[in-house]
This record gives C-alpha cells, structure tokens and sequence, in this order.
C-alpha cells in the first residue's frame, strides 16, 4: 500500500477524527447500557401508573408513540449521516474533497440543508401520471423500511418488538416495498419509470430467493428465527488452548459462514437497488428509473427508504454474521452501531468500485450462481450438523 | 467443473484487485484545491492582466502598433511651458475586452529594467459591464484600475 503524504491540514483532521472517535467512545461508555436504562424508566412508569391508577392501555399507546418516533429520528438521522458519510467517501475515492463548505467542518451540514431544500421544492405531478398511485407510491415504498426497524435488535433489550419470528418478518416485510417502486413505475405514466419499475420488480424478486436461503444455515444453527437469541449465540470467543482466537461471529464458522455471509451481502446490496446491481434506477440508462418523475418531498421518501434499507441490511448483516452487539469495553448498542457502519463502508465500496452489471447477467448470476450456491451451502451446513 | 471453478476464482480475484484500486485512492490526498481559501501558484510566465507603469512610460507608441487587436490607445503628454510633447504620457487606456493576454505589447516595450506594460499574475478578476474593461492610467489624475487584492495563502501544485 502506498503510505499517504499529509500536509498540516489533513493532519489536523485526522486529529480532529482522532478526537471525535475518543470522544465517541467515551461518551457511550459514560450513557453505557441504554436499553437497561430505558427498562428502568418503564419501571418507574409502571409503578406510578399503578399507584395513580392511570389505565396501562394508556401507557402502553405512549410507550408505542415513543418508540416509534425514536425509530424515525433514528432512522432519518441515520440516513442523513449515511448520505453525507456516502458523498465523503465516493468523493475520496476519486481523489475529489466531496462537500466541504455547509457547516464548516467538512460540510457535515450539507445533507440537512438539502433535506429542507427537497422539503420546500415544488411537488409536481405529471399530465400522464394517475394522481393515487403516483401519491401513494413513496408512502408504499417507506413504510415497510420503517416496519421493518422494528424487530432490529439495536443491542441488548433495544428492540421495540422480539418477535419470535423476527428474521421472516424482516424479509416478508421489506418484500413488500417493491409494490411501492413498481406502482411508482407505473404511476408515473413515463417509459423510463414503468421500465425501471418492471426491472426493480424483476431483480428483488429473484434475489430475495437467495438471501433468504442464504441465511437457513444460520437458522439451522441456532435452530431459531428470533433475532436477539441469533445475537446471543454469537458472543464470545473459540479459544485455542485457553487463548481466545476468533469471536463466535457466524462469519468465522469455517467455509459455510463465508459462503453465506458473501451471499447475504451481494443479494442484500442487490435487493437495496445500490450500484452494481442499480438497473431498477440506471441514470445512464433509464433517466432515474422509478422516481424520474418525483420531485421535493416524494423523491425524498424514496431517497430515505433506499438508506433505511440500507442501514436495515447492514444491521441485519450484523446480527446474522458479525455477532450483533457483541463486544469488549464500549457498551452493545455502540458496538452495534460500529458493525452496522462498517458494512455501510462495504456498500458504498462496492458502489464507487463496480460498474452496473446487464439485465440479463444480473439475472444469470442470481438464478445461475447464488441461488445453487446456496443450496449447496445448506446442504454442507446439515453435512456438518450430521456429523 | 475445473473452468467453472477457475472462472470463479478469476471474478473473485479481480473483484477484489478493483476494490484494492479504490481503498488506496481513498487514502491518498485529495488534489482538490478549495479555490477562494487556497490558491495555485500560477506559473513563471502566467500571462494575467495588464499593469501599467505610468511614470516610466515614454509615450514610444511600440505596444499601440505590436498589439494584434488594437485595445492599447495613448496619449502623450505636452509640456504645458514650451507645449511641444515630451517622453512622457498624458493617458494610457487598455480595453480588455480585445485583450488577447498575448504579451507581445510587453515585448515591445523599450523601457528597461521593468517594462511598462506587463502582465501581472492576476487572474481574478470580473467586470459586471462592458465599460469596466475599459482601463485607463492618467499621469495627471489617479489611475481607473481596480484595486486587486494580491492572491494570498497560495497552495504549491
């Protein structure tokens, strides 16, 4: 590797990340173990509606009310980080510098300034388009992102439903929102849009297939589909003579674990519609795909719902592979946090590294090479559990 | 099934090469120059705009004839006692709006050690109307051209 050659300047601001990552760090080890605190202030809450004989129905509904607007905030928030996190490293990839000037620092404002932008933009809707369809399109495709966030363990007891079957609710769920790029496809009443439409529909489909079966060794495993027992299974470490060697991470198990974390990655980077696999959205191609016709406001929920779907993905890669929040020190949420962000980094690497493959190799690859791969991986996986 | 495998390894390796591509480009510095903060040192013989010395002129008319578009006019000046004309000018205009930055007026010049006429390494510069590129020295009178902030905090290439 060529070693870099920093002036003062770029000294100065790898200090200034120095800085922020100690700060971080620090910061959540001081907060330590949110979900215990939030359990704590349920307590509190429980006990003094009893006392005053408020109605738990009530405390229930706020509780819910709460949750969920914590799960927006994260998630906008997220995505607001991950847009700017994206034009940085796109932009150092190129040897560019990338938004430099909102905010002052590195222009870390630059996402918030465009998302008021985007929210006072004209909202147009085409002469051709059919008014519902096209209105509803961006609802269709967001909301499932959002469902889905809610049986995302984020850490110990930071999950506002543990649902027995969380993983094939995460998958039925995020299915979903392809009827969203599709009706926005059609909806718009614009070649472009109905033929990234019919492509988007195509590619998620297929690769649901092998993400979905790329993760039944995991299951077979753990012999569970809730996801906080698939995190918990994962901590601690395979020691070699007393010396602790590799993390318990479904990653490290031997030939399956790679199999399927490499499948899980690709079809995951393919099902959030990202580079190598953006034909859904090809601008060389198709304009914008889908959302050629969107503007302001819906163009924005479809920007949210592709890095919420995003971040989904590479929290879900976290709990499956990378052991959740599993860590030493720094308490799980952060821990999680840091996992999740580091396969955001793979995402974006892919995305400024490969070129768009062709419809019909796209469709080769799934059907031809991920979808018996898998399979294969499945049946090394019961080989394994046999003997 | 021994192609297959080979083609597999050949994706999977050059995958892997054009990743590696990226990660060392991230690391390495950024060529961008932050125009208004810092600057690039122009080079030895940049050709920005014209300065114009208005005391050592001598009225010679060289840079009026070597220049190609016709943008230099003068004027000399008259001595006010015997009113016959003297090596000195009376007013001095550059119209750059047929400037070429050509610098041949600069090659013309006779005066020595410092031409008259030169370019300066001044590029940043905007007019808002078309007299504006009319710039003009009084030998008598301050001069019209603009006050150019020297470029400061230059960046080496």
């Amino acid at each position: 590797m060529i070693l870099p050659v920093w002036n003062e300047s770029q000294k100065r601001s790898a200090l200034i990340l120095f800085g922020i990552a100690s700060a971080g760090a620090g910061i959540s080890i001081a907060i330590g173990e949110i979900g215990a605190r939030f359990s704590k202030i349920w307590q509190c809450l429980s006990s003094f509606a009893l006392k005053n004989s408020i109605p738990t129905a009530l405390l229930t509904t706020l509780s819910m009310i709460i949750q969920c607007s914590i799960l927006i905030g994260f998630i906008s928030g997220a995505v607001m980080f991950m847009v700017w996190w994206e034009r940085k490293v796109s932009a150092h990839m190129q040897n560019r510098l990338g938004p430099m000037f909102t905010g002052g620092w590195h222009g870390w404002a630059q996402t918030i300034a465009d998302a008021i932008k985007l929210l006072l933009k004209e909202d147009i809707i085409p002469a051709e388009a059919k008014p519902w369809v096209h209105r509803l399109a961006p609802i269709v495709a967001f909301v499932p992102a959002f469902l889905c966030y809610a049986a995302l363990p984020f850490g110990e007891g930071l999950i506002s439903a543990d649902l027995d079957i969380g993983i094939l609710y995460i998958f039925a769920i995020s299915g979903l929102s392809v009827l969203g790029i599709v009706m926005a496809g059609w909806g718009s009443g614009n070649k472009y849009s109905l033929l990234g439409g019919l492509r988007s529909a195509a590619q998620s489909v297929s690769y649901e297939i092998p993400r979905v079966l790329s993760v039944v060794p995991i299951l077979m495993m753990v012999g569970s589909l809730k996801l906080t027992s698939i995190a918990n299974v994962q901590t601690g470490f395979w020691r070699l003579a007393g010396i602790p060697l590799l993390p318990r991470w479904f990653i490290f198990y031997p030939i399956v674990g790679q199999i399927a974390f490499l499948i899980f990655l690709i079809s995951s980077v393919a099902e959030t519609n990202r580079t190598p696999f953006d034909i859904a959205e090809a601008e060389s191609e198709l304009v914008a795909g889908f959302h050629t016709e969107y503007s302001g406001m819906k163009f924005s929920f479809f920007f949210l719902a592709e890095y919420a779907y995003v971040f989904l993905s590479s929290g879900l890669t976290t709990v499956l592979f990378l052991g959740g929040g599993s860590g030493p020190v720094l308490p799980s949420w952060s821990w999680f946090l840091l996992k999740s962000f580091a396969v955001v980094f793979l995402f974006l690497w892919f995305r400024w590294t490969f070129p768009r493959l062709r419809v019909d190799r796209l469709m080769e690859f799934t059907w031809k090479f991920l979808l018996p791969w898998s399979f294969i991986n499945i049946l090394i996986t019961g080989f394994i559990l046999l003997f | 099934m021994l192609n297959y495998f080979k083609t597999i390894y050949k994706v999977g390796k050059s995958l892997i090469q054009g990743m590696l591509v990226t990660w060392k480009s991230f690391w390495q510095p950024s060529i961008t120059v932050q125009f208004p903060d810092e600057k690039l040192i122009t080079p030895e013989r940049f050709r920005g705009a014209l300065t114009f010395d208005k005391e050592t002129c001598t009225a010679c008319n060289l840079c009026v004839k070597a220049c190609p578009t016709a943008c230099i006019s003068l004027e000399p000046a008259v001595d006010p006692a015997t009113k016959k004309r003297i090596a000195k000018v009376s007013w001095y205009q550059i119209d750059f709006g047929k400037c070429n930055y050509c610098r041949l007026c600069e090659e013309a010049c006779p005066t020595k050690p410092i031409k008259s006429v030169r370019h300066t390494h001044q590029y940043e510069w905007g007019m808002l109307e078309r007299k504006e590129m009319f710039v003009k020295w009084e030998r008598m009178s301050p001069s019209t051209e603009p006050s150019t902030s020297g470029s400061t905090n230059m960046k080496p290439i």
